[in-house]
């Protein structure tokens, strides 16, 4: 009951957060230097010409009527022409937000879990010379610049050791030749993401046992630690039963507070490994001046981390059967 | 806790030499700062900190002493004009030269100083208006604090980096300037939140009713009762503000969007990327890579430090 009321006012203050996200991203378009048929016009058009082009985008049209255009073409999908590839965006993006959600959801709840159970063992050892030794590893992994990592991993593991592919999500020899079978298919698209996921989870997995070794840390505390203690349970069950079940719920509030972090870090590191995702197409059509497929991309990437984000909610109100709204 | 650390200060405060005024203000200053310095001192990762700390201080000062190629080189545009592509380590240039024969030592040297400026800037920006954006929330309420939080709210869901990439297919290239002043805007937010909460608690103690009773205006009661008292947490955040200014410049000048007028550590990755050289060139390849992780590395343990000294609770016994 309480869980259904939490979940439905948290969806709509994310529906309200997309909404004020849709509205900023068209002003910004709209008072940004030169208006969008400046994009087309070239300088030997006559001022008709220039003039039915405005009529054409509906730019002669008041604000208010442009706006409420803008918001029937997104949510009927109508999404324009990219100008670099000259196609409709939707397909392109299309194509590109599954390998996003695919690396990014695989990422964050593989580092998410490798930092609980690492957090909760040193933060159990505390002060020994393994909880000093893995707590600066967390730290410098917290720390290290991303693209640098993932550069010197392409340098290791794919240029020296030739251990996985440099770039790209496929072999397109494979999977153009139509004998391969699906599992073929997905063990290559496996073998490709190895070492992205590996950046990925270098840069996240510190930050979650960092936060997960100082939460264990403080409800080791706790009086019904000391209870368990005196019940007379294994240090085992006292670990994993009652410290670590209660001590995670940090880790989960902060997983939702850090996905819009992780998610700057997805897109550099889809450029790096040329993974086909949108972070990289939004960073390609900035550096090409494609506004349709940018504005589109980076929409879509906000809807992304806002979806993400209620989905943790939805995980902490189940997890954390105290949370009342 | 909380009580045992004012009698200690108390007792500072009776063996100080001054008693009112002015003189009383800095003597406890200088106590306070002597106090916490005791404690910073025993952690050991936030001393490491300080010297790394130090040391990148020290190349920051070094970038301005004119280098030993030539005294009018400069990093930027510098050229050795014997030298057409990159090279190794040699006696003239220290850590090899770049794709055109450009010293990398005086890039990474300059490097620093552009590191400093915008993480300090863009954290120092983003902290004040986070704490004066929670001191006001959190001591007003109501309308107005649902009003700042909601926003808050959104910034925080707000992928950075990406918000700074459409910003700048909007308006163009970015200076570091305008980088600065983007990173403070959407980076004030979790501070905001942190500050908040701890008005509101602040907001209960008696002296602030005293201050009511007095007859003080809400803005003198804010800023000059309430503000004080959040002031080392907030320069708790301003540490952690850095490290994310340093890595979003560097992104973004990795990405290439970086202010063309300038070095950063970043772009120095860039080219080392884009140019083709990062197999054949690790003297180029791993020098940034390794400075902007540990200052990064740096400013986070000093952090972690001053956390202690800002917690109590944090501290092992």
């Amino acid at each position: 009951m309480h869980v259904g009321r939490f979940v439905l006012i948290r969806a709509t203050q994310i529906v309200v957060t997309f909404f004020i996200i849709l509205t900023l991203l068209f002003i910004l378009f709209r008072v940004a230097p030169g208006d969008p048929a400046s994009m087309v016009v070239d300088p030997q058009m006559t001022p008709e010409d220039v003039e039915a082009i405005r009529t054409l985008f509906g730019l002669d049209k008041p604000l208010y009527h442009q706006y409420f255009c803008y918001l029937k073409n997104f949510f009927q999908g109508e999404f324009g022409s990219s100008f670099y590839y000259g196609k409709p965006v939707i397909n392109i993006i299309g194509e590109k937000l599954p390998n996003t959600i695919l690396l990014f959801t695989t990422s964050i709840i593989l580092s998410a879990l490798a930092g609980i159970s690492w957090g909760k063992v040193i933060a159990w050892k505390r002060g020994s010379f393994l909880d000093s030794s893995v707590t600066m590893v967390g730290l410098v992994s917290h720390t290290l610049f991303l693209p640098w990592i993932a550069l010197l991993m392409v340098w290791v593991f794919a240029y020296r050791m030739n251990w996985f592919p440099l770039t790209g999500m496929v072999t397109p020899e494979l999977w153009l030749n139509p004998e391969t079978g699906i599992l073929r298919k997905a063990l290559d698209v496996i073998h490709h993401m190895v070492l992205p996921l590996s950046v990925l989870f270098t840069i996240h997995f510190g930050g979650f046992m960092l936060i997960m070794r100082s939460s264990m840390l403080e409800t080791l505390k706790e009086d019904y630690i000391v209870t368990a203690r005196a019940k007379g349970l294994t240090e085992r069950e006292i670990r994993e039963r009652h410290a670590a079940k209660n001590a995670a719920l940090p880790v989960v509030t902060s997983v939702g507070l850090s996905l819009a972090f992780s998610i700057n870090g997805g897109a550099i590191t889809e450029t790096i490994f040329s993974w086909p995702g949108i972070g990289r197409e939004l960073v390609f059509a900035v550096s090409n001046s494609d506004y349709p497929l940018a504005q589109i991309a980076f929409l879509l990437i906000a809807g992304l981390v806002l979806v993400a984000n209620l989905v943790v909610d939805i995980l902490y109100a189940y997890l954390d059967p105290r949370i009342k709204y | 806790m909380e009580r045992e650390r004012d009698k200690e200060w108390l007792d500072d405060l009776r063996r100080s030499p001054f008693k009112t005024g002015f003189g009383a203000r800095w003597g406890r200053w200088i106590l306070a700062v002597k106090g916490h310095w005791g404690i910073f001192k025993r952690n050991k990762l936030g001393l490491f900190g300080l010297i790394l700390l130090l040391i990148f201080a020290t190349m920051a000062l070094v970038s301005y002493i004119p280098p030993s190629i030539d005294p009018m080189y400069e990093p930027m545009t510098g050229v050795d004009p014997n030298i057409l592509g990159t090279q190794g380590p040699t006696k003239s240039h220290w850590l090899g030269t770049d794709f055109i024969g450009r010293d990398i030592l005086s890039q990474l040297l300059v490097g620093a100083r552009i590191a400093f400026l915008v993480g300090i800037t863009a954290a120092f920006m983003a902290v004040a208006i986070g704490t004066s954006v929670g001191l006001i929330s959190g001591y007003l309420g109501k309308r107005v604090d649902m009003i700042l939080m909601r926003v808050a709210d959104i910034i925080m869901v707000l992928p950075g980096l990406l918000v700074i990439l459409i910003l700048s297919a909007v308006i163009g290239r970015l200076s570091v300037w305008n980088l600065v002043i983007i990173i403070g805007l959407l980076r004030w937010a979790s501070v905001a939140r942190v500050i908040r909460s701890q008005t509101l608690s602040l907001r209960e103690r008696p002296y602030v009713q005293a201050a009511i009773v007095s007859g003080a205006s809400k803005g003198r009661i804010i800023f000059r009762h309430i503000g004080p008292n959040v002031l080392p947490l907030s320069f708790l955040y301003m540490t952690f503000g850095v490290t994310t200014a340093i890595l979003v410049e560097a992104a973004l000048a990795f990405l290439g969007f970086g202010d063309p007028g300038t070095v950063s550590w970043g772009m120095m990755l860039q080219w080392v990327w884009k140019t083709g050289n990062m197999f054949k060139a690790p003297y180029w390849l791993l020098p940034p890579g390794i400075c902007i992780s540990l200052i990064t590395l740096s400013f986070y343990c000093i952090g972690r430090a001053l956390d202690e000294v800002v917690n109590p609770r944090l501290r092992q016994r």
